[in-house]
């Protein structure tokens, strides 16, 4: 596969801070690929750095085989961005803030118009397009935010975090653009902390902690990185010490939570865990609410990894 | 209380703006008080002459700039030709002399030699060309009789010596009552800006959709708790009184404390009272934050410019007055340019005093009827 | 691209209401308060015709001097006085209703009683003090011509009273044909009101930094996520950051235009006779204050509403020492600290429409013009320096 982005040794200091220290990854042609990573973990530097919108300290950034700096138009041009927070004018209609800013790339006007109802469609602004920002709901302003983004059809693609604060319908037409634009041959870069959405997205996952790679692969290679496969829950149980000692030595247990009147537990591989876990809680004669059973999430993944979890 | 607390801590997010219509009316009393000047005239005074003299300094010369200076207050500025005409367009001088090369030998041997002049044409002009004609009428029939020039002096003088006798009336410190009604009327302005644009701002803040909202929501009685708003502007508003009370009182000292300085005093919080109800009505009317600014500056530059804070009311066209009959601020106004003039405390002089303060308080229960009314189409809409 | 920009950036400019409500319909608001407050004031500074009060008692009705003498300065196109000739009872009233500025009694001589003192008061005293003079002259004319007659023909003791009488009529007759030689070589444009509407034109030119500085902010990546985009995209910063600055520019002409046409056709403002000149010295005024929006966007790292409040007080600061809020300021500042006002942007315009105004010659204008220019220079280098460094780091 073709390598559209290269990064290497990229660091990032803020006077004593290091929001990046020495990441090294690739993008291919034709992938989503997605930046996960809990608040400060370093994506919008990440993005912004590659973008030429801050200079770094050390490392090298190369787009489609060129070394990357702020006058290299013709890369530039290739580019699109969905920035985290609403970049379109207050005095503009949704039509104008689209037009604007796919005219920063194409020049033609026909093709800008035809460019521009792509844009509309994809994002599913149609009949909106009079209407001012102002008058938008969040989720809409979103989409308009996105399709200032990628009017101009470019070839790569950088989100960053795009859902945030967005109602699930509009959220569900996002990522439904999305998918569209990759299947029309761009290359994605998606930065996000739902990892629900990366999960349903995402080729390719880059986690990131602290300004560091902590994993990447696949979404099947991240998961067998948590060492459990299989996590169990129990909602309204009440259980005492004896119990669960003897939910402990179960064979394949890995490890257990008790408190609140919910007991998790988690498995590495093996067969039966839950039935064998219902068996016991029927024979104890042991009342409870709900009892289910997951595999792991990338939360998961990420707790294995760091020791904390991904949603604060 | 706890409203009471919030509203004190949006204020404090806002007390540049409060010192700075404070800062503006300081420097306007202060520049006010060093040069009557800025007052244009209306506290009387001697014109500026400024004598430029081609001539020697001797003898009939002389007599003549004595003579002048004399009457006049003498200017001294650089002799340029073009910072005198610098000086007369702005009024520091009102009158300039020119007197000729010779003049003494020309005028002494009848040959009547031209005086040219500049003038502004004010008054103070006008009186500087009557002391300079009267001069020169005096000498020139003396010099007609053929008299030597040490003779042709002293009889000049000695006509020019008639003085008559002047009795002033009135016992008012006029000078500094004066400084003081500028003071008023000035505050006029920041009272109106100050008050209204933090009171609008706080008010919009509070009234802000969301918060709104929350304030609906939350337990404390609806009627209470716009009370308890109305309690903090009006504390605010008297703060801000106090405020400027205490600065007259340091900029102006003693005579704050006399009768007339204590119908300043009530004059000006009736105002401001008034000013407060201004500010609710409009905070009610105004929905967009940002254009309080806008909207506060007209009606505080606007008030003042008609009514006379800045330019003083004597000076303003007749229709210009008239239609500052439906602002409160002619009357606040109009009230200080009593007070200053009011000689004794007799019924009959008071009752004027309280007419207008009546109807600066007929201002305010209109006010307050009309945000009664806006609030009422606002409920129903919603 | 250029024009692209140009017209999106007219667009978003137009559609500001605030920034439209600052640099175009504010100054007008200003200069109606302006007319409404000022164009009386020249007037009342004349001298008005004074209403006086004269005791009508005994001692004025004999005198017939002093009657013929205020019938005079009574009537006629140039008279000075409105005279009531009432009761002394009735002159205290009227003084004290403030009917009349002062009343004149005769008792052996004249005695002038006012309210207090004031410049109609001092005019009625120099009048009073005058017509003594004009009758001491005459006493003193009447005295030497009949000495001169005694001694040329002592006979005319014999009939002293009618020579007398000639003499006094001679005297009299004199006194009035004198002609005093004084020539007012004032120049014509003396308006001093001009200057408020000259400040309000600065104003409006240097309000233009609130155009250039939004329309800035909407190419730097660190003032606006707008200019996040902008800056990604493949065009080059320069050309959108001129394009920008240049439709604020137009933007502020027009508004500039608007305030002219009002002030010339609704206030009657008088900017002189060369309008060619008048057009040359907006538009380099205008400029010098784009810049300096534009100089302060881009130097100073701070929130937008920060750059707007020190743009509005620089502003303002600039008009006050030019003299909007009295143009006393203005001649104070211009002799007390020259300096102050050879860098102020704001007097630099006030000044070049007053030699415009005042003076015959355009040296002074041309100084002010090339004051404004480098003042302009200098603003524009600054700015491209700090633009010019801020290729990275700029969020």
């Amino acid at each position: 596969m073709k390598k559209i982005i290269e990064v290497k040794n990229l660091t990032k200091e803020y006077k004593s801070l290091k929001a990046v220290d020495d990441l090294s990854f690739d993008v291919y042609e034709g992938e989503i690929l997605g930046l996960l990573g809990p608040n400060g973990s370093g994506k919008s530097t990440t993005i912004n750095t590659i973008l030429s919108l801050l200079n770094f300290s050390k490392g090298s950034i190369k787009i489609m085989g060129k070394e990357m700096t702020p006058d290299l138009y013709e890369v530039k041009k290739e580019i699109g961005v969905v920035f985290q927070e609403v970049a379109v004018f207050e005095e503009l209609n949704v039509y104008d803030n689209i037009d604007y800013f796919c005219g920063l790339y194409i020049s033609d006007r026909k093709l800008r118009k035809e460019y521009i109802q792509d844009a509309l469609e994809l994002v599913g602004l149609e009949e909106f397009q009079k209407y001012m920002p102002k008058q938008l709901s969040g989720g809409l302003l979103r989409r308009l935010n996105i399709a200032c983004g990628i009017a101009h059809k470019p070839k790569i693609i950088f989100l960053d975090e795009p859902t945030v604060a967005v109602d699930p319908q509009s959220r569900n037409n996002i990522i439904e653009g999305i998918r569209t634009l990759r299947d029309r041959g761009a290359t994605i870069v998606y930065t996000t902390h739902y990892m629900e959405e990366v999960e349903m997205l995402c080729d390719r996952i880059i986690i990131l902690d602290k300004g560091h790679i902590i994993a990447e692969g696949t979404l099947d290679e991240l998961k067998s990185l948590a060492k459990i496969e299989e996590k169990v829950t129990v909602e309204g149980i009440v259980l005492n010490n004896k119990c669960l000692e003897e939910i402990n030595s179960f064979k394949n247990v890995q490890d257990m939570k008790y408190g609140a009147d919910i007991l998790v537990v988690t498995y590495k591989k093996g067969k039966n865990n839950l039935l064998e876990l219902i068996d016991y809680l029927k024979d104890a004669k042991l009342q409870y609410d709900k009892i289910f059973s997951e595999r792991p999430t990338l939360n998961d993944v990420f707790l294995e990894l760091t020791g904390k979890d991904l949603r604060d | 209380m706890i409203i009471f607390k919030a509203f004190l801590k949006v204020l404090n997010k806002y007390k540049a703006t409060v010192i700075l219509y404070t800062v503006i009316l300081v420097f306007f009393a202060g520049f006010n008080m060093k040069d009557t000047k800025s007052n244009q005239g209306f506290i009387a005074k001697k014109p500026d002459v400024l004598i430029v003299n081609n001539d020697t300094n001797q003898g009939l010369t002389k007599d003549l700039i004595d003579y002048i200076s004399k009457n006049v207050n003498i200017i001294s500025i650089e002799i340029d030709e073009d910072k005198i005409n610098d000086a007369v367009f702005y009024r520091n001088v009102n009158y300039v002399i020119y007197i000729p090369e010779k003049f003494r030998e020309d005028f002494l041997s009848n040959k009547n030699p031209k005086i040219e002049i500049k003038s502004t044409g004010d008054y103070q002009a006008s009186l500087a060309s009557l002391i300079l004609e009267r001069y020169m009428k005096v000498a020139t029939i003396y010099n007609n009789k053929g008299m030597d020039e040490a003779s042709l002096i002293s009889n000049i003088n000695n006509t020019l010596n008639k003085e008559i006798e002047v009795e002033v009336t009135s016992k008012l410190d006029n000078d500094n009552l004066s400084k003081l009604t500028s003071f008023y009327n000035f505050s006029n302005y920041s009272f109106l800006a100050a008050v209204v644009f933090i009171i609008c701002l706080v008010l919009t803040s509070f009234r802000d959709e969301k918060i709104n909202k929350r304030n609906i929501v939350s337990s404390t009685n609806y009627k209470k708790f716009n009370q308890s708003l109305l309690f903090a502007n009006i504390f605010f508003a008297c703060l801000l009184w106090l405020i400027y009370v205490l600065l007259s009182l340091i900029l102006f000292g003693n005579i704050v404390f006399t009768l007339h300085g204590l119908l300043y005093i009530i004059n000006s919080f009736f105002f401001i009272m008034c000013a407060v109800t201004i500010a609710i009505l409009l905070a009610n009317i105004i929905n967009n934050k940002d254009a309080i600014s806008g909207i506060v500056n007209v009606i505080a530059l606007g008030s003042s410019f008609l009514c006379g804070a800045f330019v003083p009311m004597d000076f303003l066209p007749q229709s210009v007055i008239k239609i500052a009959h439906i602002l409160p601020s002619y009357w606040f106004i109009k009230n200080n340019e009593l007070i200053k003039t009011l000689e004794t405390f007799s019924w009959v002089n008071i009752k004027s005093f309280m007419f207008n303060l009546a109807i600066i308080g007929g201002f305010m229960i209109m006010f307050i009827s009309l945000n009664n009314l806006v609030s009422k189409c606002k409920r129903k809409k919603c | 691209m250029f024009i692209h920009n140009f017209k999106y950036a007219l667009k978003t400019l137009f559609k500001n209401k605030m920034l439209i409500f600052w640099t175009f319909l504010f100054p007008i608001i200003l200069g109606v308060f302006f007319n409404m407050a000022f164009s009386n004031i020249e007037n009342s500074e004349k001298l008005e015709i004074i209403d006086i009060a004269i005791v009508d008692e005994e001692e004025y009705r004999v005198d017939d001097f002093y009657k013929e003498i205020f019938e005079t300065l009574s009537s006629g196109d140039k008279k000075l006085f409105n005279v009531n000739y009432v009761s002394l009872e009735e002159a205290k009233d009227k003084l004290l209703e403030k009917e009349i500025s002062g009343y004149i009694i005769y008792l052996d001589n004249p005695k002038l009683v006012v309210a207090n003192s004031g410049i109609n008061e001092t005019v009625i005293r120099n009048v009073l003090e005058e017509i003594e003079d004009t009758k001491d002259i005459i006493n003193n004319l009447v005295q030497l011509k009949v000495q001169e007659e005694i001694l040329k023909n002592p006979e005319v003791l014999n009939y002293m009273e009618s020579l007398t009488a000639r003499i006094y009529e001679e005297a009299v007759n004199e006194l009035n044909n004198v002609q005093v030689n004084v020539k007012d070589i004032s120049k014509s444009n003396l308006s001093y009101t001009m200057i408020e509407y000259y400040t309000l034109i600065a104003m409006t030119c240097l309000y233009g930094g609130l155009l250039g500085m939004t329309a800035i902010n909407k190419c730097l990546p660190n003032m606006s996520s707008n200019g996040k985009r902008v800056s990604i995209a493949p065009t080059k910063k320069s050309t959108m950051i001129v394009s920008s600055v240049l439709a604020s520019y137009v933007v502020q002409l027009i508004g500039l235009s608007l305030l002219f046409l009002f002030t010339i056709f609704v206030i009657k403002v008088d900017y002189g006779r060369n309008l060619g000149l008048v057009v040359l010295l907006a538009c380099v005024g205008s400029l010098a204050g784009l810049l300096l929006g534009v100089m302060i966007a881009s130097v100073i790292k701070a929130h937008e509403n920060l750059k707007l409040g020190i743009i509005i007080s620089v502003t303002m600061l600039g008009c006050f020492l030019s003299g909007m809020m009295g143009i006393t300021m203005k001649y104070l500042v211009d002799t007390k600290m020259p300096i102050v006002n050879k860098l102020n942007p704001a007097s630099m315009i006030t000044d070049g429409f007053y030699a415009l105004y005042y003076y015959e010659t355009t040296e002074r204008y041309f100084f002010n013009i090339f004051s404004l220019l480098l003042v302009a220079g200098i603003l524009f280098f600054i700015s491209y320096m700090f633009l010019r460094r801020q290729k990275y780091d700029n969020i």
